[in-house]
């Protein structure tokens, strides 16, 4: 019987999608302790994905191929960890020191540049706007010392050992990922088999294509930050575009914070030349333009295939419901909801495959009952 | 207990050696292709894909006949009858073009299915597995063009 294929998601199933995606984000938040160790562990699978596919192009098995991956990448982890650990211990209160060293840094441009606007507009000098903003800022640093910073570091220390998980659970990805998918295939129903394991490998190609455009973006935007800062003059330019570019991972709220710290560095680094500090903040805002504009388009753009209106439109849904956490889920989640809607609707929607169900179901029960008469 | 269930490899291979598909592959060849495959049961009767369906994936008779039918007004022509070792829906892994014709078990019987996407990956991880299952599957729609061409001969078309 030759049939029409049936159609995209409609209306309906799109707002099913949308909505999904919103309810993920609010059980997410409530689940926080699992979910992040669980996208960092899918991060560092698909990071670990491509040397493992090398190893099996050169004739090992997929589970030695895990096993010497993860093995070598916890071996370099442990080696950092030993290097970095002494020289952490010996400089931890100079560290501190130059932490407290940039935020004075910082807010003396941003106070210098407040007065310097005063002195030119007078509806700002009447306002005594540098003096309130220093005032505001200087409440909200002992308020955030002695009420918010005991708890946050309390959380953090909470939340390490389930951190600890998302090497396991990367390990086990790249070790049973694919008797995990046989393992779910087994459970559909021959009438919708083949569909259902399409969508099994359309969920897998959309976050492989999500989170290793993740992993490129952030090469990129890293590099040339590291570029330009280094033109600037900056101090520890790779270490400072590096860490631009994994808040970046949070849409907004990281961006803003990552072209916040390099002014607080540029500042402190050059106190007598807000120019520097101009300058860092122009080239931030390009390699935000070229990140938008021509690496997302190229990386994480082209894996979700989504419109940008619905893009930008589930990014501030995200942020409302679930917070940062919200920012940083939002498109994954979205990514994966849309292609399992997508098809859901389409297997729910044909009714051939429901027919064909139906009667494999009555050939079954045939089967069984044919000698009890 | 294993949650997945690691394979019984020996058991597991078995049936893929009697594919056609794979008999040019050797034994660790056929791990790789064995860790790739699905396996189903269908009852006689029962449809294993339609005519018009998007091929996803190519089957493997492992037990049991399948047949190959094709609408012919309101009656199904039946343009083939498979038994084990004998592969259908092949050319789902070249293209992701409708269904030619419709299968369906003519008897109770266990098939693998290898998908489009593993194939796929396949190329990339093992260029000389998946060039070998290639040739194969040239010679095999080779000798499906040459039964064609004799058929049309037949009847006088060619």
């Amino acid at each position: 019987m030759r049939r029409l294929q049936p159609s995209g998601a409609g209306p309906v199933a799109w707002c099913g999608i949308l909505l999904a995606t919103t309810l993920a984000l609010y059980l997410f938040q409530h689940v926080l302790w699992l979910v992040l160790p669980f996208l960092f562990g899918l991060i560092a699978y698909y990071f670990l994905y491509p040397p493992m596919q090398r190893l099996m192009f050169a004739g090992f098995s997929q589970a030695a191929a895990a096993n010497i991956t993860v093995g070598v990448f916890a071996l370099l982890l442990v080696v950092c960890f030993v290097l970095v650990l002494p020289w952490f211990a010996a400089h931890a209160v100079s560290v501190q020191d130059t932490g407290q060293r940039y935020l004075q840094g910082g807010l003396a441009l941003l106070d210098d540049t407040l007065r310097a606007l005063e002195a030119r507009s007078r509806f700002m000098r009447d306002a005594h706007v540098a003096d309130a903003v220093s005032s505001h800022i200087a409440a909200a640093g002992e308020g955030f010392a002695q009420e918010r910073l005991p708890a946050l570091m309390l959380g953090v220390a909470a939340w390490l050992p389930s951190f600890l998980l998302a090497p396991f659970l990367a390990y086990f990805f790249l070790r049973d990922g694919r008797r995990f998918q046989r393992f779910l295939a087994r459970a559909v129903p021959n009438a919708f088999f083949e569909r259902t394991l399409h969508l099994l490998y359309e969920v897998d190609r959309t976050t492989r294509a999500y989170f290793q455009g993740l992993i490129k973006l952030t090469v990129l935007d890293a590099a040339c930050l590291a570029a330009g800062l280094w033109l600037i003059g900056l101090s520890s330019p790779l270490m400072l575009g590096l860490i631009t570019a994994v808040l970046a991972w949070v849409p907004y709220v990281g961006s803003i914070l990552g072209c916040a710290v390099v002014v607080m560095v540029a500042a402190t680094d050059f106190p007598g030349s807000p120019s520097v500090a101009y300058a860092a903040v122009g080239l931030f805002v390009c390699v935000r333009l070229l990140d938008d504009f021509v690496f997302m388009p190229l990386t994480i753009g082209r894996s979700l295939k989504m419109h940008p209106l619905v893009t930008v439109l589930m990014i501030f849904v995200g942020g409302a419901v679930a917070g940062v956490a919200g920012l940083l889920l939002v498109l994954p989640v979205l990514g994966v909801v849309m292609v399992i809607g997508e098809t859901v609707s389409i297997v729910a929607a044909d009714p051939r495959l429901h027919a064909r169900h139906a009667h494999a179901r009555r050939l079954r029960l045939q089967s069984v009952t044919r000698d009890l008469g | 207990m294993r949650l997945f269930g690691r394979d019984d490899d020996r058991a597991a291979l078995q049936p893929l050696r009697q594919i056609k598909l794979f008999s040019s592959l050797t034994a660790r060849e056929l791990k790789v292709v064995q860790a790739l495959r699905h396996e189903r049961q269908y009852l006689a009767g029962e449809i294993v894909f339609d005519e018009g369906d998007e091929g996803q994936a190519i089957y493997a008779v492992v037990e049991g006949e399948v047949e190959i039918l094709r609408a012919d007004g309101n009656r199904q022509q039946r343009l083939a009858l498979l038994g084990s070792g004998e592969v259908f829906g092949e050319l789902a892994l070249l293209d992701q073009a409708p269904r030619a014709a419709q299968a369906r078990a003519h008897s109770d019987c266990r098939l693998v299915v290898f998908f489009r996407a593993d194939f796929m990956s396949l190329l990339e991880t093992h260029p000389k597995i998946a060039s070998k299952i290639a040739l194969a599957l040239a010679r095999h729609l080779g000798g499906r063009l040459r039964q064609a061409n004799a058929g049309a001969r037949q009847e006088g078309h060619l």
